[in-house]
């Protein structure tokens, strides 16, 4: 059993949900000596791609601590509307992981009403989690490249970020799977597959200069990870092997691992992971499907394997209404291991180690009422 | 193969023409009906782009034409022609606009070649560029970014959060000179008002 995180009141595990909150060691505030100072980066600055605040103590170059402040959070009511509605929101958490977060609540509710979706409904979602995953790894590591300055190799990468959002508007209308997914429906019509040269990605790691800007960065090593972070220390955690209602077993997915759980290895468990997953959409066919949703009550659960790991929705359903929702994204998790695993290390490492973690703001920042 | 003559060598992929999105796209009324849609973006018969999240509630009653969301530029300004700095400022987004305003800078799009790029400052910005619903923290950082700005200057509003609140929440409250409506807007529908921004054409 592994824990995931918190959802809810509740801990949620490998093996369902436990008594919360989940009894993982929480970042403690470090104290500076005799020259110490604190440095505000933030909440606007280049450099970052959303709003977020780092307040930072330091000697000068050492990092001794690290606290993210919150800026950009958005207040979401979802109590008491209709399920439509709440999908709307639910598809806007966070936008670059839109079918995670579509998928995970619809599991979620047809959980709760006690309904099995088709096989042709599974099989497209498992097709746009793993495109959401080529693209958000491809981004992962463009944004490590730009923050190197490695300037070839960051526009390549945008130009693959680019081909994928049209191979995903091609197949299911909208660049970032908006509408794709609707109460009893899968919209997405017919599979476009991008064309990434994965041996040209492959390149990056023969540049001795960027590797050294990832290696021994942000080592985090805790059995409390989840996604690519855990799985970069060694860890076989993956939802895709642990959640029943979409079958990956079926389409011969295997587990990449690395051992070191530094930035480096990340970035290698992301570069594998697109071409694990081009292998699985090459066996995958996507069509159109509707099926029925029965007007009950309940309370369920639905979880995903989104890009940066497990993110899970648990709602109780009543009269066709959301009653309560609660929602855990992978960014929350992942800023607690990034935090953990930021001091002793030096301000130049700070961009490399944060754009490891493939963290968005706007999910972990999320208040949901 | 050294990147350099890898980046050489794969020659110019900058396009001209781009790829038609469905969503978002103009909609246009292709059947008669009701329209129960979450933003009121359909009053009276008419579709008000500023207000509409893409959502497809009202399909097929409205369906897309392909066509580029078209920006509203209430004021250009000439001498930013042939160079005009950005500054990018997130004031409560998803993230998708985010995204979407990064990727004018790929290759495809790429907005160098009509003279724009983006600062590390506001103080060297020619436009504030402004997304996401408003909250509360970020209200004092958005008026501290427009003080610094220089003389003159643009505001771009970019998203249907920015514009109308889309489904989340409340705009800023900051006029716009520049009007980006999507949920979120393509690369192409930002570039076509950035351009037209700063020349006028």
């Amino acid at each position: 059993m592994r824990i995931i995180g918190d959802l809810g009141p509740h801990c949620l595990t490998s093996e369902g949900l436990a008594e919360g909150p989940c009894k993982y060691s929480r970042p403690t505030i470090g104290e500076g000596g005799y020259g110490s100072f604190n440095f505000l980066y933030g909440p606007s600055a280049g450099g970052l791609l959303e709003s977020v605040a780092f307040d930072i103590l330091t000697y000068g170059e050492s990092i001794e601590d690290v606290r993210a402040l919150s800026y950009k959070t958005r207040h979401i009511k979802v109590g008491g509307l209709p399920l439509r509605d709440v999908l709307f929101k639910v598809e806007r958490i966070n936008v670059p992981f839109a079918a995670s977060h579509t998928i995970a609540f619809l599991t979620a509710v047809e959980n709760a009403l006690g309904v099995s979706p088709p096989e042709e409904v599974v099989e497209s979602r498992i097709a746009q989690l793993e495109l959401e995953r080529i693209r958000n790894n491809l981004l992962v590591i463009q944004r490590l490249a730009e923050a190197a300055s490695f300037l070839v190799p960051t526009y390549r990468l945008l130009y693959y970020v680019e081909e994928v959002n049209r191979a995903i508007s091609r197949s299911c209308g909208h660049r970032y799977f908006l509408g794709a997914n609707y109460l009893g429906e899968s919209r997405c019509q017919e599979l476009h597959l991008p064309r990434i040269d994965v041996e040209e990605l492959r390149d990056l790691l023969s540049n001795r200069i960027f590797i050294d800007r990832l290696q021994g960065n942000g080592v985090v090593k805790e059995d409390w990870a989840i996604g690519p972070a855990a799985r970069a220390a060694g860890f076989s955690y993956d939802a895709r092997l642990e959640v029943p209602e979409l079958k990956y077993r079926d389409h011969g997915f295997k587990i990449v691992t690395e051992s070191k759980g530094d930035a480096f290895s990340r970035m290698l468990v992301r570069l594998e992971e697109i071409e694990v997953s081009l292998k699985i959409l090459e066996g995958v066919e996507v069509k159109p499907r509707r099926f029925e949703l029965p007007s009950r009550e309940g309370r369920g659960i639905g979880r995903v394997e989104s890009p940066s790991g497990d993110l899970a929705y648990m709602v109780q359903v009543e009269q066709g209404s959301i009653k309560e929702l609660h929602l855990l994204p992978p960014s929350r998790i992942n800023i607690l291991l990034f935090l953990r695993s930021m001091p002793e290390n030096i301000f130049t490492d700070f961009p490399f180690n944060w754009e490891s973690f493939g963290i968005w703001i706007s999910e972990a920042e999320v208040s949901i009422s | 193969m050294n990147w350099f003559l890898r980046g050489i060598r794969r020659g110019i992929l900058t396009e001209k023409e781009f790829p038609q999105v469905q969503w978002p796209s103009e909609l246009h009324r292709s059947k008669e009906g009701e329209v129960k849609c979450p933003t009121d973006a359909l009053k009276e018969d008419r579709w008000d782009p500023n207000r509409c999240i893409f959502c497809r509630a009202c399909e097929p009653i409205l369906s897309p034409t392909g066509r580029s969301v078209q920006a509203q530029v209430k004021r250009s300004e000439p001498s930013f022609r042939r160079s005009f700095y950005l500054y990018p400022i997130d004031v409560g987004t998803c993230g998708g606009c985010n995204l979407e305003f990064r990727l004018i800078a790929s290759p495809q799009y790429d907005m160098t070649r009509f003279g724009i790029f983006l600062t590390n400052t506001p103080r060297h910005a020619d436009a504030l560029v402004v997304m996401g619903v408003m909250t509360p923290k970020m209200e004092e950082v958005l008026r501290r970014a427009y003080d610094a700005m220089p003389e003159p200057k643009l505001v771009i509003l970019l998203g249907v959060c920015a514009v109308s609140g889309g489904i989340l929440g409340m705009p800023p409250d900051i006029r716009g000179d520049v009007v980006i409506p999507g949920c979120p807007p393509t690369p192409e529908s930002i570039l076509r008002a950035l351009v037209e921004a700063k020349s006028g054409e």
